[in-house]
């Protein structure tokens, strides 16, 4: 196995599976009936509260489900279909709010929340690195189990791995120190 | 009457708690905390006396009355117990003052100078639950004529999932307290240190708690709301959710504070954030502002409880604004690629969703005051939105582990995750060529098995240099467990949580469903399944009309036998509830809804082919190992002489990697 992790091959088989990816991904057509089931799926059953009209084994559903399918036979339009709904029942009926409009902050808040979130992340760990680093507490079991250490480096070695984590630490930590002085 | 004692006894334990730990009165601490004991018997005494009104049907009592009939098996009890919210928050009390009291009797041996102020807040908080009880809604309530009948229990509740999702689920919302009252008691004191370890403890047992209770109403959902469905994004579920996305931060950070005393800070927000999501749940439970299937037990105690979760809300980050000062940790971390900062992006990634939860379950609100109009904000929006956040929670699940504390190097990085990506890219061949193609489905796919792979080529590796000790396989793998538990349980939890992502992804993606309408002897056939209608059989009952179906099922020449798909019809409730008829199998279930009844004898049956769903109950019980392996207390670490090594034996220990696994698979 050790062949396998060459430097380049990784890269390599990456870049080819991603080429054999995009040629092979395809969504499959669906029938009228799956058509059908998707927009049922965005459709809230007016009086039964929280189940949409796939869900519901209500009348209404029922009904609904009835108008949906035969919509689709027509070969009316996913929009054109949810709008007729809207039209009877208002806003509410939607399973998802629109992207128009006021609701429209439904869908911007999260990825919006998300960046600041990030930002805020990548500030915070700038700020973190700049004081002093951790005490290591000694009391606690170490990540690795001391006494099994040089055997799993053995073992690591044998796989192709480089010799493990621990011993590094002690090297780079004046770096960063160095750095918490400047 | 109990009740009313309970809560004497609770203020007066708050109050003693308080007050002992603030002029460190050591006598009237343990006072305190034997009057915190007290209450359980208290409550015990008290449920007891509900479950005996109900056993003799008193329906002189009108919460028997509401809650059950004459007609009702007796096993029901135990569901009719908890099927209001008079009864529920009784339970609630007694699974709070039980948790309490075990709290802080293992707390007053583990973090004496914490546990003082801890139990204060427990009995404060258990307070306001027996003052609702004994003012606001009290189960003991009496009517002036006992009715000839009660009204009988919800119909949805009389099944087996009911039995222990709703308690387990109450107990881990009003469980998050116990975390929290620590949180409060190093805050309070300022010893950041001696709450840590409570503070895990507790964090992983609510979470465990509130993980079962997730999947637990799964379970339910799928086998009985008769939608083929586990999960619906109703706010109900998502309030329960939400608690557990913040306990999940939390046990994961709280490990960076145990090993490098990093954070202290952010640990007690977590928590806070996670007591107050609880408290947002439980005003929802308890007749909140939005629809929900989980509508019973409903009332305009809503208000109360959105009072209650505003003060202790804002009351505990008030506190945390003014006291932070004292929990200042002087250190920092060492590098942006660290485990350190790992699980600071998982943080970012489960609050992430949690925020988005959030924000689905209250714009609903925030649209209806300001614009006046309905929105509904349903499943899709959750899907689309923190799909690719669970995606990525998953993908750094896989990562994160092989991230080393303190400071990690991008080479040795590389080397630890080759073989997990060439297993997960292998992966994904293979299901290209089985003619798995959605591009989502194959990232959801490729990302688990990038996990699974990298969790088991760390068992292996341990595993493996146990046997060098000369440990044979089975031991060395068990001790391997043994020496660091934390981290193999979580190894073990997160196989969980990929069983679970493997079930959602294989039935979201390629779930199929069909309505069918039968004749007596008439086949369906849904991709290789033939489904046979023979007969309908309707046994009327005093309270409902129940109609077992009978089908049968083959796949190619084979018999699959004869299923029973059933329904009931409650004409006092105008509803109906079904069983499906479920064969499940590791690789797909076959879901069977019986629906109506056509005239002619026919039948509408709704058929779903569920790919992969039998692992979501598997997920479960692994979820549950390994909490509890990463509880177990830490054997006191033995100093054992190191064995000599043997260094440089080229020639006899180092046989081909290959071979070394093949040799490891007995």
């Amino acid at each position: 196995m050790t062949f396998l992790i060459n430097r380049r091959l990784i890269p390599t088989a990456l870049l080819a599976f991603a080429f054999i990816l995009t040629g092979c991904v395809s969504e499959k057509p669906s029938t009228l009936e799956e058509q059908a089931q998707n927009i049922e799926r965005l459709l809230i059953c007016p009086v039964c509260p929280g189940e949409t009209i796939d869900q519901s084994q209500n009348e209404l559903a029922k009904q609904m489900r009835a108008i949906v399918q035969e919509k689709v036979a027509q070969g009316e339009s996913k929009d054109q279909i949810l709008q007729f709904f809207v039209d009877r029942y208002g806003q509410g009926v939607l399973a998802e709010p629109s992207r128009r409009g006021f609701t429209l902050l439904v869908w911007l808040a999260p990825p919006v929340a998300v960046a600041i979130a990030v930002v805020l992340l990548v500030l915070f760990i700038r700020h973190a690195l700049r004081t002093r680093p951790g005490y290591a507490d000694t009391s606690m079991n170490e990540d690795e189990d001391t006494e099994l250490k040089p055997f799993l480096s053995q073992v690591d070695r044998e796989a192709g791995f480089s010799p493990l984590r621990g011993s590094e630490s002690s090297g780079r930590r004046s770096e960063s120190e160095k750095r918490s002085d400047g | 009457m109990a009740v009313h004692l309970a809560l004497a006894v609770a203020i007066y334990s708050a109050a003693g708690s308080g007050l002992g730990a603030w002029k460190r009165h050591q006598p009237l601490m343990e006072s305190a905390r034997y009057a915190a004991y007290l209450i359980v018997p208290v409550l015990a005494l008290a449920t007891a006396s509900l479950v005996y009104s109900f056993l003799q049907r008193d329906f002189q009592v009108r919460y028997v009355s509401q809650h059950s009939n004459l007609a009702m098996e007796p096993w029901l009890t135990w569901v009719a117990f908890y099927a209001g919210n008079e009864g529920s928050l009784l339970y609630i009390a007694l699974a709070l003052s039980l948790l309490s009291a075990i709290a802080i009797r293992v707390g007053t041996a583990q973090s004496p100078r914490v546990t003082p102020p801890a139990s204060a807040v427990l009995m404060l908080v258990l307070s306001f639950f027996l003052a609702v009880i004994a003012f606001l809604a009290s189960p003991f309530v009496r009517l002036p004529v006992a009715p000839p009948d009660g009204q009988g229990i919800n119909p949805l509740l009389t099944h087996p999932g009911m039995f222990i999702h709703p308690p387990v689920m109450m107990a881990g919302l009003v469980g998050v307290t116990v975390p929290f009252a620590f949180a409060m008691g190093a805050l309070l004191t300022g010893r950041t240190k001696e709450w840590i370890d409570a503070g895990r403890m507790w964090g992983l047992i609510v979470w465990a708690i509130l993980g079962s209770g997730l999947l637990l109403g799964a379970w339910w959902a799928y086998t009985i709301l008769g939608w083929g469905g586990y999960w619906g994004w109703d706010p109900i579920e998502n309030v329960g959710f939400m608690p557990f996305l913040a306990l999940t931060a939390f046990v994961h950070t709280v490990m960076v504070q145990k090993r490098r005393g990093i954070f202290p800070r952010w640990n007690i927000v977590l928590v806070f954030i996670a007591f107050s999501l609880s408290l947002l749940g439980m005003f929802f439970n308890r007749g909140g502002p939005v629809p929900s299937v989980h509508s019973f037990g409903q009332s305009t105690l809503g208000w109360v409880f959105l009072g209650f979760m505003g003060i202790g809300t804002s009351v505990s980050f008030a506190l945390f604004f003014t006291l932070q000062h004292r929990l200042e940790s002087p250190q920092g971390l060492e590098s942006p690629l660290s485990r350190e900062a790992a699980f600071l992006l998982n943080n970012l990634l489960l609050l992430g969703v949690a925020f988005v939860t959030l924000w689905g379950v209250v714009f609903p609100l925030i649209s209806q005051i300001f614009q006046g109009r309905e929105v509904t904000v349903g499943a899709p929006f959750y899907n689309q939105i923190n799909g690719p956040l669970f995606l990525m929670l998953i993908l750094l699940m896989g990562v994160g582990p092989y991230v080393p504390w303190r400071k990690a190097s991008w080479g040795n990085m590389k080397r630890s995750l080759s073989i997990p990506t060439l297993f997960s890219v292998a992966v994904t061949l293979v299901l290209l060529s089985i003619g798995i193609t959605r591009p989502l489905a194959l990232l959801a796919f490729g990302i688990s098995a990038f996990v699974v792979a990298g969790i088991f080529q760390e068992w292996l590796r341990g595993a493996i240099s146990r046997h060098r000790q000369g440990e044979n396989y089975l031991t060395g793998f068990a001790k391997l467990i043994a020496s660091n538990r934390p981290r193999y349980g979580g190894y073990t939890v997160h196989l969980a949580i990929v069983l679970v992502a493997l079930a959602v992804a294989g039935s979201s993606f390629y779930g199929i469903q069909r309505d069918v309408v039968l004749m007596p002897g008439e086949k369906a056939t849904i991709q290789d399944y033939s489904i046979q209608y023979i007969s309908t059989a309707v046994t009327p009952m005093t309270d409902r009309t129940e109609y077992q179906a009978m089908v049968r099922i083959s796949r190619g020449d084979n018999s699959l036998g004869t299923f029973y798909p059933w329904r009931a019809f409650y004409p006092d409730f105008r509803m109906s509830a079904t069983r499906a008829a479920i064969r499940s199998t590791p690789i797909e279930d076959l879901y069977i809804i019986p629906s109506e009844s056509t005239e002619g004898g026919g039948a509408v049956f709704r058929v779903l082919i569920n790919p992969l769903v039998w692992w979501m109950w598997i997920a479960g019980p692994v979820l549950i190992l390994g909490t509890l392996v990463s509880l177990w207390p830490q054997a006191r670490p033995k100093i054992i002489p190191l064995p000599s090594i043997p260094t440089a034996e080229p020639a006899e220990t180092s046989p081909d990697p290959e071979q070394l696994q093949r040799s490891s698979q007995p």
